[in-house]
């Protein structure tokens, strides 16, 4: 009776520990008990190519600006020799000498923010430029029929999206659309005018202001898709009701600005190259997504807290990838106790399905189980043999273990040539525990017969699915991760079952014959 | 039904998996007393000085040095067993039961040369039949004269009593017959026949294979039902005598019956298991129970002969 106070205080204390301080954290720090969404993240490339003069190279790259859609996270630049200076909207590489082909990489993070404004930057300035005889009567022309059109608009019944729109962004696109008609005398005038402006949507956001809305030509890209060479598009900003609205001038219509990543305004240029001729840029983009709280804290919106200096986000991102699957094993070994002594399903070896089921993590389950059917299956075959040579037990699973690396050889090669992708994921089971797996289950299946090597096989890859699936799901995930503590309840949930001594499932229908006696 | 309420089972008597471990073994069996059973050297010494009756140890394969002077030894010994001392399931015994000129008759009738002898002692001492593999030593026993009592009963083999004794008592005892199905192997969950033992008699109480109950042997077609031990006193007496030597509080005796000599203690086990519980179509809680009602006191001062006797006339109806 000793023991088992002892063993109630125990528990208690683990349960009582590890969930106080778990829930102090989520109530006076702030951790979060459910996972923090992930946001959608692009890294941005760009690959700047130009030729150097012999001499030295100062290179001045614009760089994606951040709003309030977008917020560029991470910049850094990949080049062999030179200075890299991050100033205010440009980056500037400098070298005192090179010559010949250079290449650059520039690489920058930039993720969507979570309820964007669309607010306009007080740094927001209408591009106008001076109109000239005869484009100013021709502008003028064409502003006056819009308004024209305007005007009879309220009298007559419109298609149903245009009436949503605001009134400024009903204008803008009458006067891009007017813009775009080219069978009128007037928009040909201004065309034939475009050639002063350094593209065609400075001049119509001259138009546009000219007509009274505050607008601006914007260079930049859609992060749409995954692209290997985007190209920086032009659009027209104006100012709405002090929202900033996307226009494409080409079809006149209103953009999304949700994933919009605005690269240049106004007459920024793209590349100043001082030293250097043929300057190229070819920009790539890659999708992919962050935890909320990586992105803010690398947006600055982490208020530098002490609290979270004592956690393992304190770690370098590298180190704290580490933990989060170290943290994890313990409800693999959690799983394997409740299946050994709750429901009394057999597995090879305590632990070998918390490794099995590691790389399950990597190769994910199907393929996983696929490859280790396959490898312990030809193991065995192989093995099968060196039992007719009685040899001695380490000579013995050193022959085993280099006909697994045959095996793994074999099916990387193999699938390469047949085209499979995956079979080189084979190098991921541990082989040391492979051989000893073979090892231990063609020792069975001597002593024992195939049933039981079925079973216990089967039990395993169960054993380590069902890890697999434990360590996999997100919510465990940010539980062992962002609280640590709760490790301690678990120790006490497997003390516990160690001092378990009811039945285990598989009992229940071992030992039936007996309670029908009663 | 295929599954059964755990209360059910509890109100049956049933002791599962984890019952065992914890109430059975962890809290009678001191882990510095496994090895007396885990090694078979160490058993048969503790066999021998108490006078229990068991099959002679004639001489140990220490290291293999020893397996040259084999040859010389073994002329003074017609009939001899060779099994490694820490093996398991019955891996790497080696049953001689004639010798001629170097000439080695096994008992299945095959005949093997000093060589093939020499490569099995051998291959004992290097571990490749034990436990882990670890390093062993190769023990050389007489062979038991097994009685015809027992037989049609099994398939391949003789058959042998396995007692289980708890705190000194015999609390349950069976028999597994192999068969076909078993592949001659005496192991219940591979399709042996297990006949559960009366306590007070040595008869038969019921079988089973597969843990379905069966009359008949499936391959001898035997009357499972005529199964009976003779000198049952005997054996209950050997068995729980075992606790003394041992001080295991849960131990489970492997019994055979020679001829000449009567039963003798073939094996000790620290860990035995549960199956006999299917065999006897009842489960061990009850005895263990009755043991445990019983003042420790009382317990101490009983002897051998004193348990064995409350075992036979107390337990086999609990």
């Amino acid at each position: 009776m000793k023991q088992r106070l002892q063993l109630i205080i125990i528990v208690t204390t683990l349960v009582v520990v590890g969930l106080s301080s778990a829930i102090y954290k989520h109530y006076s720090l702030g951790f979060s008990f459910l996972p923090s969404e992930s946001i959608r993240t692009w890294t941005v490339e760009s690959a700047i190519t130009f030729t150097a003069n012999d001499g030295p190279v100062e290179m001045i790259f614009n760089l994606p600006n951040t709003s309030d859609n977008i917020a560029v996270l991470d910049m850094s630049s990949i080049d062999s020799g030179y200075t890299f200076e991050l100033m205010e909207n440009q980056a500037k590489w400098s070298r005192e000498q090179a010559k010949g082909a250079q290449k650059i990489f520039f690489r920058a993070t930039v993720s969507s923010l979570k309820g964007g404004q669309d607010l306009v930057p007080s740094s927001f300035k209408p591009y106008a430029r001076e109109l000239k005889e005869p484009a100013t009567t021709a502008a003028n022309n064409i502003i006056a029929e819009v308004e024209k059109r305007l005007e009879n608009r309220t009298n007559s019944p419109l298609i149903k999206s245009e009436t949503i729109k605001s009134e400024t962004i009903t204008k803008a696109i009458y006067l891009l659309t007017a813009l775009n008609n080219t069978e009128s005398p007037d928009t040909n005038v201004l065309i034939s005018e475009a050639k002063f402006f350094p593209t065609k949507a400075n001049l119509a956001a001259t138009v546009l202001n000219k007509a009274g809305i505050k607008a601006r030509p914007v260079r930049g890209i859609n992060l749409v898709r995954d692209q290997n060479n985007a190209s920086l598009d032009t659009y027209i900003e104006i100012v709405d009701n002090n929202k900033l609205v996307l226009l494409n001038p080409t079809t006149a219509q209103p953009e999304s600005r949700e994933t919009f990543l605005s690269w240049q305004i106004d007459d920024e240029p793209l590349l100043d190259l001082i030293g250097g001729s043929g300057g190229k840029v070819a920009i790539s983009i890659l999708g992919g997504r962050m935890a909320a709280e990586r992105a803010a804290v690398l947006h600055g919106h982490q208020s530098g807290s002490v609290l979270i200096d004592f956690s393992i986000y304190s770690l370098p991102i590298k180190d704290q990838n580490t933990f989060k699957l170290l943290l994890l094993i313990p409800i693999g070994a959690l799983v394997v106790v409740v299946l050994r002594n709750l429901i009394g399903i057999p597995t090879s070896g305590t632990f070998m399905p918390i490794l099995i089921a590691l790389v399950f993590l990597q190769t994910k389950l199907i393929a996983g189980l696929v490859l280790f059917i396959t490898v312990v299956g030809v193991g065995l075959v192989l093995r099968s043999y060196l039992s007719h040579l009685n040899l001695l037990l380490v000579p013995r699973i050193s022959a085993v273990l280099v006909f697994v690396i045959i095996i793994y050889v074999a099916i990387s090669v193999g699938s390469h040539k047949l085209g499979i992708a995956g079979g080189m994921q084979v190098t991921f089971f541990p082989m040391i525990i492979i051989s000893w797996t073979i090892e231990r289950m063609s020792v069975l299946w001597e002593e024992e017969g195939p049933r039981d090597v079925f079973k216990q096989g089967g039990g395993s890859l169960f054993a380590a699915s069902l890890i697999y699936f434990a360590m996999s799901n997100s919510y465990l995930k940010h539980l062992t991760f962002s609280f640590p503590e709760l490790l301690l309840v678990v120790l006490a949930i497997i003390i516990m079952i160690g001092s378990y001594s009811g039945y285990r499932l598989t009992e229940l229908r071992r030992f039936e014959p007996l309670a029908r006696g009663e | 039904m295929f599954f059964v309420s755990p209360a059910k089972l509890r109100k049956a008597g049933v002791v599962g998996m984890n019952g065992r471990n914890v109430q059975l073994i962890a809290r009678n069996n001191r882990r510095s007393l496994y090895p007396l059973v885990d090694n078979k050297v160490k058993t048969k010494e503790i066999l021998a000085k108490a006078g229990i009756s068991a099959p002679k140890l004639l001489g140990v394969v220490h290291h293999q040095g020893n397996i040259r002077e084999l040859e010389d030894f073994l002329q003074k010994h017609q009939a001899f067993v060779i099994k490694p001392a820490k093996g398991s399931g019955g891996k790497g015994i080696l049953v001689v039961s004639s010798h001629t000129d170097g000439e080695y008759t096994k008992a299945s009738g095959e005949t093997i040369g000093l060589r093939s002898l020499q490569r099995h002692s051998s291959n004992i001492l290097s571990g490749l039949y034990s436990l882990g593999g670890a390093n062993d030593v190769a023990m050389i026993e007489e062979m038991v004269h097994f009685s015809d009592t027992f037989d049609g009963f099994s398939f391949q083999g003789v058959p042998d009593i396995r007692i289980i004794v708890y705190k000194g008592f015999p609390v349950m005892a069976m028999t597994r017959l192999s068969t076909k199905a078993s592949d001659g192997k005496a192991n219940l969950h591979q399709g042996a026949v297990g006949v559960g033992l009366d306590l007070q008699t040595g008869q038969a109480l019921r079988a089973v294979q597969f843990d379905r109950p069966v009359s008949h042997h499936p391959d001898t077609g035997v009357a499972l039902q005529t199964f009976e031990v003779p000198l049952w006193s005997d054996f209950l007496l050997l068995a729980s005598r075992c606790y003394e030597i041992t001080s295991l509080g849960y131990l489970g005796v492997d019994i055979v019956l020679d001829k000449l000599k009567g039963p003798m203690v073939l094996e000790l086990n620290a860990r035995p298991g549960l199956a006999i519980q299917i065999a006897n179509g009842s489960g061990l809680q009850p005895r263990v129970d009755a043991i445990d009602a019983m003042q420790s006191l009382v317990i101490s001062n009983l002897s051998a002969h004193e348990r064995a006797e409350h075992s036979m006339e107390h337990l086999s109806k609990v």
